[in-house]
C-alpha cells in the first residue's frame, strides 16, 4: 500500500505491507532507529513518538493509520538549528538515563505534553517503563525543563 | 577523604555547578547520542541480506516431544529455512558455563541441554524449531506454519516439590543437580541451650531481570571468521564459549558490543539462541540476527533469585547471636548449565554483618520445568540478606529488644578486618555500626517509633512499621574471574587511548573511565577516549558484572596509567642522558628535576621515542560493600495495600570514580529492590505455565508512579585489596532494599510468625497476614 509519511517534517513517499507497525516502519524502511521497541504491546512505552502532535505507542500503530499524518520521532526533536531540545538537556544535566534504550520514548512523551499541557506532565512519566535510573532523575529532569530552568 | 573521590557533578565536569552551565553540556559522553536517537543498539544495525531468525517455541511446560515438521514454513514466501532437531543433526548442544564455578561438570554430566528440543521439553518456551527469513514477518510467516506434536508431562515448578524426585526431568537422574555447603554443622546443644531460637521459611521468589532491550545477537560470516555484535555484559567470554561451540580458535571470532540497553546480570552468557544464530549463519554463509521480543524473554529468558530457605537462629539472653542455620532449595530452572552452583554463593554470605560464631549454610540445586535460573542484579546475595534480616527482626520481636539494638550488639567490629567468616568469606572492611547510625538518624529512627507508638492507640490511625536491613555483599566476583585487562596508549597527537575488557550496559564507562584516566595522568579529561567491548581491539577481557568494573578495571587502568608514566620517565631519561630519578613526570608531561630543557609533553615524547602503551591485566582481591537500609511503611490492613512513606539506603562501595552514576545505580538498584518486595513475582498455573499472557501488564516492574521518597547517603569504608580503594556498586539496592521493606509491614502488623509475609507482598498476602494477626 502506497502512503506517505511525514516525519520531522520530511516527507518519506512509502510502498508498505498494512499489517507493518510503525515503529517498524520508522526503523526499518525511514531508517529512524532511535525509536526503540522494548516490549511490543504498548505497555513500556519505549516506542513512544507523536503523531500529529499526540503521543502513541508506535508498536500498536500501524504505519497505514499514519498516511498524511505528521510524525515526531526523538531524531526530530533538537531545533532546526541543532540545538538540543530543552528535555534532552535536563535529561542529561539531570542522569535522567543510563542505559538510553527507554529514554526515546520518555522524551517524545514528555515533549508532547509540554507542547499540549505541561500540567499533565508528572502523570505521563508514570506511563513509560524504565528498568535502570528509578524514574526520579527523570521526574527532575522533566520538571526542570517544564520550568524552562537556566 | 581521598583525592580520588569526586564530589559533585560540577568538580567532574571542571565547572561551577549552576543548573545554566548543565544545560549547555552533555554530562555524560553517551548522552549526546542516546538523546538525539543515534544511539546503536544491535536490532539498530542495518547489515544488508541480514535474515530474521524466530523460534518456534514450546507452548508446554514438560512433555515428550512427538512431531516436528518444518516442510510447510519452507514454502512460505520470503523464508529462507526451517529447522527442527532432526534436519541439523550437526548443531551442537549449549555449552555450560566454565567461568568462576557457576556451574559444574558433575551437575551437568549425563544432562545435555540441545540448542533444539531432540525428545524432550523442559521448560515453556523452549525452541523446538527455528525459522529465518527475510524479515521477521516473513519468519513469523513460516514459524506460524511449522506442525509441531509434545505430548504433556506433568511438571514441577517449585524446588521443593522438584526435589522429590516424583516427577524428573532426566528419567535416570536425581532433579538435584549440586550440592554443597558452608561451615560447619551445628550440634544439637546449641539449639537446646540458647535463650531463644527463631525459626523462618523463606521464599525467594524468581524474578525476571527485566532489561528494557532483550537479548540481541547479529552474527556475520566473513572469510574464514564470524562477526558477532551482542548486547552484552562479556564480550570475551562471549567470544570464547562461540569460538568452542564451533571448535574454532578465538582469533577467528570478533565479538563487538555496541549499546546495550541494560543486561543486570541477564546478558552475560551464552544462550542456546546464540549457538543457533551462529551456526545458522555459517550454514547459510549469511548475516543472522535474532531480537528477542518481550513475550518470548518472559519464557525463555533467565531467571533470577528462587530459593526456598529455612533458618533458624539462636542467640542468649543479652540478644547475642550464637548460631545461624540456612538450608536453601533452590530453584536452578530445567538445566544446570548456566549457574547450577550460583546458590552456593548465598550461602557463602549466609554469616552477613554479625560476628556469629557457629554459621552453617547448605545448598541444594534443583531442576524444575523453568527456564534456567542465572545472575539477576546481587546474585545470591539478596537471598543471603533477606533470610537473615528478616530473622534478625523476627528475633528482636521475641527477645523484646529494639531491632536497631539487637543489631548492634553483633556487628562484626570495625578493628576486627579482615574478617574472616565461618561461611568461608574473609571481609576487607568495613564499619556496619557507622552505616546503621547514618540510617537512623538520616530516617529519624526515634521520631517514627514515636509516630507508631501514637498511631498504636489511635484506633483510627493505619498502622506503621520501620524496617531494617543491614548486608554486606561481595564485589569484584569469584576466584578465576577476579582480574581484568586494562591499558593505556599515547599518541603523537597527545591523545590518549584507554582499553579495558569490561563492556557497558548502562553504567557510563565511555565518562568514568576516561576521566580516571586523565586524573591519573594529569591531562585535560578531552585528551582521553576509551576502547571497550571489541575483542579485535582489546585483546582481553573479563567483562562487567559482579559489581566489578570500577574495582577491578579502574584498578588495572591505575596500574597501566603508572605503567606508563614509568615509561615515559625512562625514554625521556634515556632522551636526556639523564638518571631516571632525574627526570619528573607532572600533568602529562616530563621535564628534567633541575630545570634546563624544556618540559616535555607525552605526545611530544612519542613523537621522538615511537609508539608508547602500558599493558596490564590486574588481579584484584574480592570487596565487601555494606551498608544499611531503612523503610518506614503504612498498611491497610482491610484492604491489604503497603505505602512505603520512606526508604532510606546508606551504602558504602569504598572510594567512588563518580558519584553522580554511583548515586545513579544506587537509586535504580533500590527501586529494583522494591519490585522485589512489594510487586514482582511469576505464579504459575498447575500444568507449570507461568501466567503471564499479558507480559508486563502481568509481571509488574515499578513504574514512576510508585516510587517512595528514597534518601541515599554513604559512608567511606576503602578496600584494602586493591591499588585503588573502590569496592563495587550498583547491586545495593536489590540487595539492602527488600528487607527493609518486609520488616517494615511485618513490624507494622506485629507479626510473630515471620511465614506468612512471602514476596511479592501484594495486596492479598497482605490481607491474608493482616486477617491472620486479627484471628490471633
Amino acid at each position: 500500500m502506497k502512503i506517505t509519511l511525514t516525519v520531522n517534517d520530511e516527507a518519506y513517499p512509502l510502498d508498505v505491507e498494512p499489517r507493518r507497525v510503525l515503529a517498524d516502519v520508522l526503523r526499518e524502511d525511514c531508517g529512524l532507529t532511535g525509536t526503540h521497541l522494548g516490549c511490543e504491546h504498548g505497555v513500556c512505552g519505549a516506542c513512544t513518538v507523536l503523531v500529529d502532535g499526540k503521543a502513541v505507542r508506535s508498536c500498536l500503530m500501524l504505519a497505514v493509520q499514519c498516511d498524511a499524518k505528521a510524525v515526531r520521532t526523538v531524531e526530530g526533536l533538537a531545533g532546526p538549528d541543532g540545538e538540543p531540545h530543552p528535555l534532552q538537556r535536563a535529561f542529561s544535566a539531570e542522569y535522567a538515563l543510563q542505559c538510553g534504550f527507554c529514554t526515546p520514548g520518555f522524551l517524545m512523551i514528555a515533549a508532547g505534553a509540554l507542547d499540549a499541557d505541561p500540567d499533565q506532565i508528572a502523570g505521563l512519566v508514570e506511563s513509560n517503563i524504565c528498568r535502570c535510573t528509578g524514574y526520579e532523575p527523570i521526574r527532575r529532569a522533566i520538571t526542570h525543563a517544564t520550568r524552562g530552568d537556566d | 577523604m581521598s583525592l580520588l573521590c569526586i564530589e559533585s557533578a560540577a568538580e567532574y565536569c571542571g565547572r561551577e555547578l549552576t543548573w545554566g552551565n548543565l544545560m549547555r553540556q552533555w554530562t555524560r559522553r553517551e548522552d549526546e547520542r542516546l538523546l538525539t536517537g543515534g544511539g546503536r543498539y544491535v536490532a539498530d544495525m542495518a547489515v544488508p541480506g541480514c535474515l530474521d531468525a524466530v523460534f518456534v517455541r514450546s507452548e508446554v511446560a514438560h512433555g515428550v516431544l512427538r512431531e516436528v515438521d518444518c516442510a510447510a514454513a519452507r514454502e512460505v514466501a520470503g523464508v529462507a529455512g526451517a529447522w527442527s532437531a532432526a534436519d541439523v543433526p550437526d548443531l551442537p548442544d549449549t555449552p555450560y558455563t566454565l567461568m568462576a564455578r557457576l556451574a559444574t561438570e558433575e551437575a551437568v554430566a549425563g544432562r545435555e541441554w540441545p540448542v533444539l528440543v531432540k525428545d524432550r521439553v523442559r521448560y515453556p518456551g523452549e525452541a523446538v524449531a527455528v525459522v529465518v527469513g527475510e524479515d521477521r514477518y516473513r519468519a513469523e510467516d513460516g514459524a506460524a506454519e511449522v506442525v509441531v506434536r509434545i505430548d504433556p508431562l506433568p511438571a514441577v515448578v517449585t524446588p521443593s516439590a522438584a526435589a522429590e524426585d516424583s516427577v524428573r526431568l532426566f528419567d535416570d537422574l536425581s532433579n538435584i543437580a549440586f550440592e554443597g555447603e558452608t561451615g560447619e554443622p551445628i550440634e544439637d546443644a546449641v539449639w537446646r541451650d540458647a535463650a531463644a531460637v527463631v525459626e523462618a521459611r523463606y521464599r525467594q521468589q524468581l524474578l525476571m531481570p527485566t532489561p528494557m532491550e532483550c537479548r540481541t545477537i547479529l552474527a556475520l560470516p566473513e572469510g574464514d571468521r564470524l562477526t558477532v555484535w551482542s548486547g552484552h555484559q562479556a564480550p570475551h567470554r562471549l567470544r570464547a564459549e562461540l569460538a568452542a561451540v564451533l571448535g574454532w580458535p578465538v582469533d577467528r571470532v570478533r565479538v563487538i558490543v555496541p549499546d546495550t540497553g541494560g543486561a543486570f546480570g541477564s546478558k552475560s552468557a551464552i544462550f542456546p539462541e546464540y549457538v543457533a544464530v551462529a551456526y545458522l549463519a555459517l550454514k547459510l554463509r549469511r548475516p543472522v540476527r535474532w531480537i528477542e521480543d518481550r513475550m518470548e524473554s518472559m519464557l525463555t529468558a533467565t531467571r533470577g533469585r528462587g530459593q526456598d530457605q529455612r533458618v533458624r537462629l539462636a542467640a542468649d539472653a543479652d540478644g547475642h547471636l550464637l548460631a545461624y542455620e540456612l538450608a536453601i532449595d533452590a530453584d536452578v530452572g530445567a538445566y544446570p548449565h548456566l549457574a547450577g552452583a550460583m546458590p552456593l554463593q548465598t550461602a557463602r554470605m549466609a554469616t552477613g554483618v554479625y560476628r556469629t560464631p557457629r554459621v552453617h549454610a547448605t545448598v541444594r540445586s534443583v531442576l524444575t520445568n523453568t527456564m534456567v535460573t542465572y545472575p539477576y542484579r546481587g546474585a545470591g546475595r539478596p537471598e543471603a540478606t533477606i533470610a537473615l534480616e528478616r530473622t534478625m527482626d523476627a528475633l528482636a520481636r521475641r527477645l523484646r529488644l529494639d531491632p536497631a539494638e539487637l543489631r548492634r550488639r553483633n556487628f562484626v567490629a570495625p578493628e576486627s578486618f579482615p574478617y574472616r567468616t565461618p561461611t568461608g568469606r574473609v571481609y576487607d572492611s568495613g564499619d556496619y555500626a557507622a552505616a546503621l547510625e547514618l540510617a537512623l538518624e538520616t530516617l529519624d529512627y526515634a521520631g517514627w517509633r514515636t509516630e507508631q507508638s501514637r498511631r498504636r492507640h489511635d484506633p483510627a490511625a493505619l498502622p506503621l512499621g520501620i524496617g531494617l536491613s543491614c548486608y554486606v555483599e561481595r564485589s569484584g566476583g569469584e576466584a578465576g574471574v577476579l582480574h581484568e585487562y586494562g591499558s593505556v596508549e599515547a599518541h603523537e597527537d597527545g591523545t590518549i587511548v584507554a582499553r579495558c575488557g569490561s563492556a557497558s550496559s548502562g553504567q557510563g564507562h565511555e565518562t568514568t573511565f576516561p576521566a580516571f584516566v586523565a586524573r591519573e595522568l594529569g591531562v585535560d579529561q578531552r585528551r582521553v577516549r576509551l576502547v571497550e567491548g571489541d575483542t579485535d581491539e582489546v585483546p582481553d577481557g573479563v567483562g562487567s558484572f559482579a559489581s566489578r568494573s570500577a574495582q577491578v578495571a579502574g584498578a588495572a587502568l591505575r596500574q597501566a596509567c603508572g605503567m606508563l608514566i614509568e615509561e615515559a620517565r625512562v625514554r625521556a631519561a634515556e632522551l636526556w642522558e639523564l638518571p631516571v630519578a632525574e627526570v619528573v613526570w607532572s600533568d602529562g608531561t616530563v621535564s628534567p628535576r633541575t630545570g634546563g630543557t624544556a618540559a616535555m609533553d607525552l605526545g611530544e615524547l612519542v613523537k621522538a621515542t615511537g609508539p608508547l602503551q602500558a599493558e596490564n591485566r590486574y588481579e584484584s582481591g574480592m570487596g565487601f560493600p555494606f551498608g544499611t537500609h531503612a523503610a518506614v511503611a503504612e498498611v491497610d490492613p482491610e484492604l491489604g495495600t503497603v505505602h512505603v512513606l520512606r526508604l532510606v539506603a546508606v551504602d558504602d562501595c569504598g572510594v567512588v570514580l563518580n558519584p553522580m552514576l554511583v548515586k545513579g545505580q544506587a537509586f535504580g538498584s533500590a527501586v529494583q529492590g522494591l519490585g522485589q518486595a512489594l510487586y514482582e513475582g511469576i505464579p504459575f498455573d498447575d500444568d507449570g505455565l507461568p501466567r503471564l499472557a499479558h507480559g508486563l501488564l502481568d509481571y509488574l516492574v515499578p513504574t514512576a508512579a510508585e516510587i517512595p521518597p528514597i534518601t541515599l547517603k554513604e559512608t567511606y569504608t576503602p578496600t584494602p585489596n586493591t591499588p585503588l580503594g573502590a569496592k563495587g556498586a550498583g547491586e545495593s539496592g536489590c540487595i539492602g532494599t527488600p528487607a527493609a521493606i518486609v520488616n517494615a509491614v511485618a513490624d507494622a502488623l506485629r507479626l510473630t510468625d515471620a511465614d506468612v509475609l512471602q514476596m511479592p507482598l501484594t495486596p492479598d498476602v497482605v490481607w491474608r497476614a493482616a486477617n491472620l494477626r486479627e484471628a490471633g
